[in-house]
């Protein structure tokens, strides 16, 4: 499965059906076991040569920022919230995909010449934007989403610039490839396939997955904010997408294993793979559940940087991609 | 080519005003079939002439669009942007937009990321000042591909929705050139006496000046207008909005009772709803600046009522677009030499 097909699939927190599916499906091909836990996250596990060798977990989640819809309003235009942390800037004037059977829609709002000088220093808020989907009345608009159901972005990955991607849910499905495309190979150790759903509403997935682990290392794969363009100060730009997988000592819900961090970064001078140290502290993930569930497992989180990141066009190089991928590929080589 | 196909192909063509030559190009091709003559003027206003020995009348919409501008390279490589026409910032963050440099590029439109943002920052929204394009490329290559100067548009999308409805950038105006268009195809199959001179015209965004330049060169009795207004969303003003279901014509003292009369009459006859706009001054389209071209053209004003209008999901009911070109078509056939007695007194 290439990381166009999982890019383009939809999979809100809790509506991870679709991905879920194939992801299992190809895990199955690849694992020598594959079961779906009762928070819904796949789990796949490749025995080891060596005995002796500690258990790794590898983590990435399936699941990506989302709509879903409230009500509709008279005329038939939809309500909605954000399932996950979207910018409702990003919203306006965007072309969505909403309810089970990916109705197109646009994200309207009032147009410029109708907005007061007032309106137009304000973002507008979700709850002042809806999706357009051409219903004429509320009954018509609820039949076709009805609420509850979820709207995506509707974006499709292309290749962009120098050796760029652009994709809606780049994050975290540049992990999850990445994931796919390390089980191909049989390593030293005993390895866990960790896919995680509900991951943008709070990690919750991982706190089921990490409950029934038995890991003695988490490795946690990522999509993270790379704000390296514009005019971002210089101090807070700890990322740059084209300089390698980025390795976090802390993020704002865990600290990176010392000593599984400097591994990692030994092994990228070793065996030539870029990685930069993420220059500060920001963001959570799935690392919180992993170390501190249970009597705790040691973690380091590995991130591929994307501007744009939850949004309809996220960017990132292929290059960091695969440096994610290689870098964790070493590690179990070595471990 | 019919007026949706030709509306699908023309939106997707670049004709940011001032730089309208390959739209201006598109849009003669289309008209060539079914008319006697189509030159492009100097301004870029495409002319399209169907003669006839009755009243000499000028039909215009415009071919231009919004867009954007690069202003600046930076350091890094990111593009600065300004706006060419009434461009809302608000829809620009993570838009793709199409690069118009040495080469046609795939631009993503970035900025600040929330979480680096002051909560006062936070509530502000971000501008032209604030935004900027990332091309993926290094600064250098950058430099090379693109300048100062060059051109931006948004993406083009075209989404049919429900209903009919279809979203895409450019229904302003192109959607009224598709229904002039259509007019022209229509009266292929009528008599029709008037002298005929369909204009796209070329730089309305800015103030109308293909409209006042075309029509002096042309020199008609009588200017028929066709532009976009506002359709109903949340929030709108409510005198300033339409239903999309119909077109609207303007009253005011721009516009020529008689005409206008005229226009309501064919309107009944065809059985074509229409809906009524008061101007009591601008009317913001060509039709402002063709009714004083030379000494004076009576004039009316139709309008085609689009949701979001000057972004690039410009949403109208293509329903409306068949009453449009049947109405503009049985209007234009009923012009008479003897209306200009009744003009005036």
């Amino acid at each position: 499965m290439d990381l166009k097909t999982l890019c383009d699939m939809f999979g809100g927190p809790g509506d991870e059906k679709e991905v879920r599916r194939a992801i299992a499906e190809e895990a199955r091909k690849k694992a020598d076991a594959v079961t779906i836990d009762r928070a819904g996250n796949v789990i796949a596990f490749k025995r080891g040569t060596d005995d002796g060798t500690p258990h790794v977990l590898l983590c990435a989640h399936m699941d990506e920022v989302a709509f879903i819809i409230l009500d509709a309003t008279e005329e038939g235009l939809l309500r909605f919230a954000a399932v996950g942390g979207i910018d409702p800037r990003v919203c306006v004037s965007k072309h969505v995909l909403a309810g089970k059977d990916r109705v197109p829609g646009i994200i309207g709002a009032m147009a410029i010449h109708l907005q007061t000088a007032e309106d137009r220093k304000h973002v507008l808020k979700m709850d002042q934007l809806y999706i357009d989907i051409g219903a004429a009345s509320r009954e018509e608009a609820l039949k076709a989403c009805p609420k509850g159901s979820y709207a995506y972005f509707n974006t499709q990955l292309q290749a962009f610039g120098d050796d760029c991607v652009v994709a809606k849910a780049l994050d975290d499905r540049v992990s999850c490839w990445n994931l796919l495309r390390l089980m191909e190979k049989r390593y030293p150790c005993d390895v866990t396939y960790a896919f995680i759903c509900q991951e943008e509403v709070g990690s919750r997935g991982a706190m089921g997955a990490a409950f029934g682990a038995d890991a003695d290392v988490a490795l946690i794969l990522e999509g993270t904010a790379a704000g390296d363009l514009g005019d971002v100060p210089e101090t807070r730009k700890v990322i740059r997408p084209g300089e390698g997988v980025g390795v976090s000592f802390m993020d704002l819900t865990s600290l990176g294993d010392t000593e599984t961090f400097n591994r990692l970064l030994d092994l990228g001078k070793a065996f030539d793979v870029p990685v930069q140290i993420k220059k500060g502290v920001t963001g959570g993930n799935d690392a919180r559940a992993f170390q501190h569930m249970k009597t705790g497992t040691k973690t380091c989180v590995l991130s591929v940087p994307c501007r744009y990141i939850h949004g309809p066009s996220s960017v990132a190089k292929l290059s960091d991609i695969d440096a994610q991928r290689d870098l964790v590929r070493v590690y179990l080589e070595n471990v | 080519m019919l007026m949706e196909e030709f509306l699908q192909k023309a939106t997707a063509v670049p004709g940011v005003t001032g730089n309208e030559r390959q739209v201006s190009e598109f849009i003669a091709e289309a008209f060539r079939p079914y008319v006697d003559d189509v030159r492009i003027d100097g301004m870029n206003s495409v002319i399209c002439h169907k003669a006839g020995a009755g009243p000499k009348v000028i039909i215009c919409a415009h071919l231009d669009e919004i867009g954007m501008m690069v202003s600046k390279i930076e350091e890094d490589g990111c593009l600065r942007l300004k706006n060419v026409g009434g461009v809302d910032p608000r829809v620009l963050p993570g838009m793709r937009v199409r690069i118009y440099g040495k080469e046609e590029l795939t631009g993503i439109v970035g900025a600040k990321a929330p979480h680096l943002l002051t909560p006062e920052e936070r509530d502000e929204n971000y501008t032209f000042d604030t935004l900027y394009v990332d091309t993926g490329m290094s600064a250098e290559k950058v430099r090379r591909l693109v300048h100062p100067g060059d051109t931006v548009c948004f993406e083009h999308r075209w989404q049919p929705l429900k209903n009919g409805f279809i979203s895409v950038k450019t229904c302003d105006d192109r959607a009224c050139v598709a229904i002039m268009l259509g007019a022209c195809q229509l009266l292929q199959d009528m008599r029709c006496s008037a002298d005929l001179w369909f204009v796209a015209t070329c730089q309305e965004e800015i103030g109308s000046y293909g409209a006042s330049t075309a029509g002096f060169g042309i020199d008609p009795e009588y200017a028929v207008a066709f532009d976009v207004c506002h359709a109903v969303t949340p929030g709108a003003p409510k005198d300033r909005v339409f239903s999309t279901d119909s077109l609207v014509i303007s009253k005011g003292p721009f516009l020529h009772p008689f005409l206008v009369e005229k226009l309501e009459e064919t309107a009944r006859e065809q059985g074509i709803k229409l809906q009524e706009a008061i101007d009591p001054r601008y009317t913001a389209t060509d039709a402002d600046d063709v009714s004083i071209v030379r000494g004076g053209i009576p004039t009316v004003l139709l309008s085609l009522p689009l949701r979001y209008m000057h972004t690039n999901v410009e949403t109208c009911d293509s329903k409306v677009l068949k009453d449009g070109a049947r109405l503009l078509a049985h209007y234009l056939r009923a012009f008479d030499a003897a209306w200009e007695d009744q003009l005036w007194i």
